[in-house]
């Protein structure tokens, strides 16, 4: 299903998601409210269920129909090394239901700073920084109610980083779009989000205000992610 | 005292490092940033010696680098030990390379230091965590004593909160051990905190080699400039008051 700007975003809800890997629960049942255009940052540790999370998130708001666009850590996972950028942007077209060439290419591209790539070139031909603006420009394809983005910034440059998500936030608040941003860096998330869901084995413990847990973070997890979001508050 | 004497570096018919001068003392570290493709990993492979500058010299205290017997401690840290030996087998390689006798002693003494059980060492790669494998790494890079330890973006692999506590193991180690490091890393936080100088490099060549101190208040115009505000706007920089 395909939302345009236009029509009014719906409050999306999950509940008592649950996931089980060889036997072992990995996630324990989470619900979670995202309210139209809100930002929310998954955080934890390795291993703590946040990807899992982000992935039964996904497949459950597809499931109750809204438009939840994805975007992995790595280009690599996204993008086939044997095909065309031309060829993966007319899938992610036919994906939604569009016509080829109905999605207007330009507009993303120019909000994301893709310039000068050659679309028939495969993904190996582009640099790393602008895969991955190529993958999210696809996620944006259709505007989405919700872009969810593991990790987005790991395998990019600072600086290619930094430019990435100060021009996907901006097309978001343009597009009220909601993001879900999942990463093990508090120090990221804080700069990016309004509300923050923290997970530690496979439970979500706390959920409130960013501001809300960098000045009072409630449970051990988020105590210490706090105390770790950033090089220079620790004591070294 | 490691000494790069203004080299240059070719891969393949490309110049990939040029210019490149810069001293590192016994017990300090130096960080290395830059963008990919900036000569960061060329850097370290000429300086174990793996490529030979066409232009220049580096050396270890006048001797060839590779007579210190430095260690590397690698990105991934699972991918970095034969799959199918216990850790253990791997953290000896040095000292058996060397014909050395097993240093019982000092693998306890680094095991404590770096917070490794000893067990752990009977397991392969696989059946560690991605942190504990890393310290792992480090425990086999220290192994032999050697006095110049590289790290090639000794942390990327680990999570935010298990990247500062063993950022931390390694300095602490450091002061004990005395030996230089050179680290190279994306991550303007960790070379801000835990460095004494840092080497920006771009396209080969080197931008600004500054204190981290000069880099947060006052990096040189540009791109050292667009690096330090990156690193804020991501949250791994506090902006300097």
């Amino acid at each position: 299903m395909v939302s345009g700007s236009t029509v009014t975003k719906l409050a999306l809800r999950v509940s008592d998601l649950s996931a089980m890997r060889s036997g072992r629960t990995i996630l324990y049942p989470t619900s979670l409210n995202i309210a139209p255009a809100e930002r929310i940052g998954i955080v934890g540790s390795s291993g703590s269920g946040k990807s899992t999370f982000g992935h039964a998130l996904i497949d459950d708001l597809r499931r109750q129909g809204h438009s939840v666009a994805q975007v992995p850590q790595s280009p690599d996972e996204a993008l086939d090394p044997l095909r065309s950028m031309a060829f993966h942007w007319q899938e992610a077209e036919r994906a939604l239901g569009l016509k080829p060439g109905t999605a207007d290419r330009e507009a993303l591209f120019a909000t994301l700073k893709i310039e000068k790539g050659d679309m028939r070139k495969r993904p190996w031909g582009w640099s790393r920084g602008m895969q991955q603006r190529f993958v999210i420009a696809m996620a944006l394809i259709g505007a989405p109610d919700l872009i969810v983005l593991d990790e987005p910034t790991s395998a990019l440059d600072p600086v290619v980083a930094a430019a990435t998500m100060q021009l996907l936030d901006q097309h978001l608040t343009e597009q009220n779009i909601a993001m879900v941003l999942i990463t093990h860096d508090l120090g990221l998330a804080s700069k990016w989000v309004s509300k923050l869901a923290v997970m530690q084995d496979g439970h979500l413990v706390e959920e409130a205000a960013t501001q809300d847990i960098l000045n009072t973070p409630q449970t051990k997890a988020a105590q210490s992610l706090v105390a770790h979001r950033n090089w220079m508050a620790l004591p070294c | 005292m490691l000494t790069v004497d203004t080299i240059a570096v070719k891969r393949g018919s490309k110049l990939a490092l040029q210019n490149i001068a810069f001293t590192l003392a016994a017990g300090k570290t130096l960080a290395v940033v830059g963008e990919s493709g900036a000569g960061k990993s060329t850097l370290i492979a000429a300086i174990l010696g793996f490529l030979k500058p066409i232009q220049g010299q580096i050396a270890w205290s006048g001797q060839p680098v590779r007579s210190c017997r430095p260690a590397l401690v690698m990105q991934e840290p699972r991918a970095a030990f034969n799959p199918v030996l216990p850790l253990r087998r791997s953290v000896l390689e040095p000292v058996v390379a060397a014909g050395q006798s097993v240093p019982e002693a000092r693998i306890k003494r680094l095991c404590d230091g770096l917070e490794i059980k000893e067990e752990i060492l009977e397991r392969r790669p696989n059946e560690v965590s991605i942190g504990q494998a890393q310290r792992v790494g480090i425990l086999r890079a220290l192994i032999a004593a050697p006095p110049l330890v590289l790290f090639d973006e000794p942390l990327s692999a680990l999570d935010a909160v298990t990247q500062k506590h063993t950022a931390r193991l390694i300095r602490d180690l450091q002061a004990e051990e005395g030996f230089a490091a050179l680290i190279v890393t994306h991550d303007l936080g960790y070379a801000v905190a835990h460095s004494d100088e840092i080497a920006v490099l771009r396209a080969g060549q080197i931008e600004e080699i500054s204190t981290p101190q000069q880099f947060v208040t006052a990096p040189k115009a540009g791109y050292c400039q667009a690096l330090r505000d990156a690193a804020i706007a991501l949250g791994g920089l506090e902006a300097a008051a």
